[in-house]
């Protein structure tokens, strides 16, 4: 039987789509609450996808991603507080539109582009994937280190508002993925004679920590207050289409590429696609003086890329192992677990899997339309849903999935500080998905890194000696030198803004 | 709390010094010039090199020696919203401490409910949801997802 058909079986049973629905439904609850992010509706999926064969496992939370990103931008629109920071950038033009009642055009946008974009990222993982699969099987471990390092790079660089901040939060994730004894030299490293953590910080509770447990003590600390909606009804949200689809595919198919070329590049994922797209829209717009006021225009960009972004991050994610941001890290962690090594060994000896993976992002992108009206329709009494009662709830969730990670209050014990350690870097303006991918891609990197200083003999042009390897390497250093050139001169400019 | 660019410094540069000492002390992989130390080494400097950067933005920076070294973030002035973060953290460590001579179940409907009332939940709604919420998580965790939850001083449940 061929891998296609096999996927067809793999995907096509009810337990699959079950949970593929019920996916969608908890991502879209989670991305319409405002605070709770995509990447944390994904983190809390994790100790359900830990007893769930592979497949379903990873479409679960495939299709929670997507959701959530889309449901990021109802609470974006009524209320300006994006549901995921993916909505961030158009959340003020979405929020104008609902003062002007107009609320039912920018969600039915929100959600037609949203689903357009998901299954244009999808086309191009679909095709591009398994070519760049077989380049990827030439790869040697400096390619691989190169890989890693353009990742945390782009997340660093891009990513982060604040370079230095983000090089902090990169540099205690690599901390992080040091302790214990998965090291090439197979040394117990930074455990203080603990055999909890012998085996190294668990994953899955720190992630819990770093995203949930985070959220909760910062609303806790605000009391939990309730939202004020600007807009009452809500309208036909599929009036508009017709109108939407012949005025503006231009900004449609921009947005599409650019988000799926954005999402592509390890490190950088939905929020920086976004924003990009948003800029661009202004920029070559025929009205750009309408943008902030409550143009749809914008929104349609920018939601374009945004879940044409979360559909091309996979790319990275699995051809090479690396993540492109924080929710292909944690499904990352997951395939791990799973024993299915993300990768381009994964298209040769699992082709199925991958294709099954592939039909559900389709799937996915199909089931967000009709469940996406449901929840816009229900959507004025989900914001009414009081905090007060949903973050006790979350917090008792989250301990007992990191309980459930390995059946010891040793995951509660890494689920608290790490959230308390995210608590205290959202305090310090220091980002926290460079400190993600850090934990993901440190042992990756160490291991590359060790074993080419091994196979060169300490020297460092032994990573410029192949051509991918020296290519990849240029574009690493030229980001770090133009990042620190830009940086130097602002300085400059700052120095000097008083005195003149 | 905040840490000015100073503070933040001097905190990754002794952390860096620190990782260092540690790393040092690593055994290379026998007959190799590397091992286990060299990478977390590197991190070391790194943090280190961050650590300088904060030092050096923050003394040429107009603030420099009239910036408290922690601040009080917005939210903390709130009255009771320290208390309602140490609270949440005291009964996380309640329930990592208790859970297991005591129970999942009581020690879970117990921790949500302090919880609930620290948020102003009335009475009523607060025992139904931490008793709700609790046989809930129960039931998924334990008896839908098999994860041995401990069960303390209560006896077996046949669902």
């Amino acid at each position: 039987m061929d891998p296609i058909s096999q996927a067809f079986d793999l995907v096509l049973q009810w337990q699959v789509v079950g949970a593929v629905v019920a996916a969608a439904i908890f991502g879209l609850l989670v991305g319409a609450i405002p605070g709770l992010t995509a990447t944390m509706a994904t983190a809390l999926l994790v100790p359900f996808a830990f007893f769930m064969d592979p497949v379903p496992a990873v479409g679960m939370m495939v299709t929670c991603a997507a959701m959530a990103i889309f449901a990021g931008d109802i609470p974006g629109t009524l209320l300006r507080i994006p549901g995921t920071p993916a909505s961030a950038a158009y959340a003020g033009e979405g929020y104008a539109m609902t003062l002007r009642g107009q609320a039912e055009l920018a969600l039915g946008a929100n959600l037609l582009y949203s689903a357009l974009g998901g299954l244009f990222g999808t086309a191009v993982l679909i095709f591009a994937a398994p070519t760049l699969a077989e380049i990827a099987l030439n790869f040697s471990s400096v390619e691989y280190f190169w890989m890693a390092l353009l990742g945390l790079t782009c997340a660093v660089f891009i990513g982060a508002s604040s370079p230095l901040k983000g090089l902090i939060s990169l540099f205690i994730g690599l901390f992080v993925a040091t302790i214990g004894l998965n090291n090439p030299a197979g040394v117990p490293r930074f455990t203080f004679g603990s055999s909890d953590l012998l085996a190294g910080i668990d994953f899955i509770p720190a992630m819990i920590g770093l995203f949930a447990v985070s959220t909760v003590l910062s609303t806790v600390a605000a009391g939990a207050p309730a939202w004020e909606v600007a807009q009452k009804g809500m309208g036909n949200i599929f009036r508009s289409w017709g109108t939407l689809l012949r005025t503006y595919w231009r900004q449609q198919l921009r947005g599409n590429v650019l988000g799926t070329t954005i999402g592509a590049l390890p490190g950088a994922g939905a929020d920086i696609a976004a924003w990009v797209a948003y800029a661009i829209s202004r920029r070559f717009s025929r009205q750009p003086e309408k943008y902030g006021t409550g143009h749809v225009e914008g929104i349609v960009e920018a939601t374009s890329a945004n879940n044409a972004a979360v559909s091309s991050a996979w790319i990275p994610a699995f051809v090479f192992g690396i993540p492109g941001d924080t929710i292909t890290a944690i499904v990352i962690g997951v395939l791990y677990v799973k024993g299915l090594n993300p990768g381009p060994t994964l298209f040769l000896f699992n082709p199925q899997t991958i294709y099954a993976v592939f039909l559900i992002f389709i799937l996915a992108n199909l089931v967000m339309i009709p469940l996406g009206w449901l929840v816009i329709k229900l959507t004025k009494r989900l914001l009414q849903a009081p905090r007060r009662i949903l973050m006790p709830l979350i917090l008792a969730f989250c301990m007992v999935g990191a309980y459930a990670s390995n059946n010891s209050v040793y995951g509660i014990v890494v689920m608290l500080v790490f959230g308390v350690l995210g608590f205290f870097m959202e305090e310090n303006d220091i980002p926290i998905a460079p400190c993600i991918l850090g934990i993901v891609l440190g042992p990756l990197l160490e291991d590359r890194f060790i074993s080419a200083m091994i196979r060169g003999d300490g020297s460092l042009l032994f990573f410029f000696e192949r051509p991918i390897a020296a290519g990849l390497g240029v574009v690493v250093l030229s980001i770090w030198a133009f990042s620190l050139i830009g940086w130097l001169r602002r300085r400059r400019k700052l120095a000097q803004a008083p005195a003149g | 709390m905040r840490f000015n660019d100073m503070m933040l410094g001097a905190v990754l540069l002794a952390f860096a010094v620190v990782l260092a000492g540690f790393a040092m002390t690593f055994p290379a992989i026998p007959g190799q010039r590397f091992g286990a130390g060299l990478f977390p080494l590197l991190i070391a400097l790194g943090f280190a090199a961050c650590g300088i950067a904060l030092v050096l933005q923050h003394l040429r920076s107009p603030h420099a020696g009239r910036e408290p070294l922690v601040m009080r973030t917005e939210w903390t002035q709130k009255p009771g919203a320290i208390l309602a973060v140490l609270i949440t953290i005291a009964v996380m460590i309640g329930y990592i401490l208790l859970s297991r001579p005591i129970g999942f179940l009581p020690i879970m409907a117990l921790m949500t409910l302090i919880l609930f009332r620290l948020l102003q939940v009335p009475w009523w709604q607060a025992l139904l949801f931490a008793v709700g919420g609790t046989f809930v998580l129960d039931l998924i965790f334990r008896s839908l997802l098999m994860v041995p939850l401990p069960y303390g001083i209560i006896p077996y449940l046949p669902w």
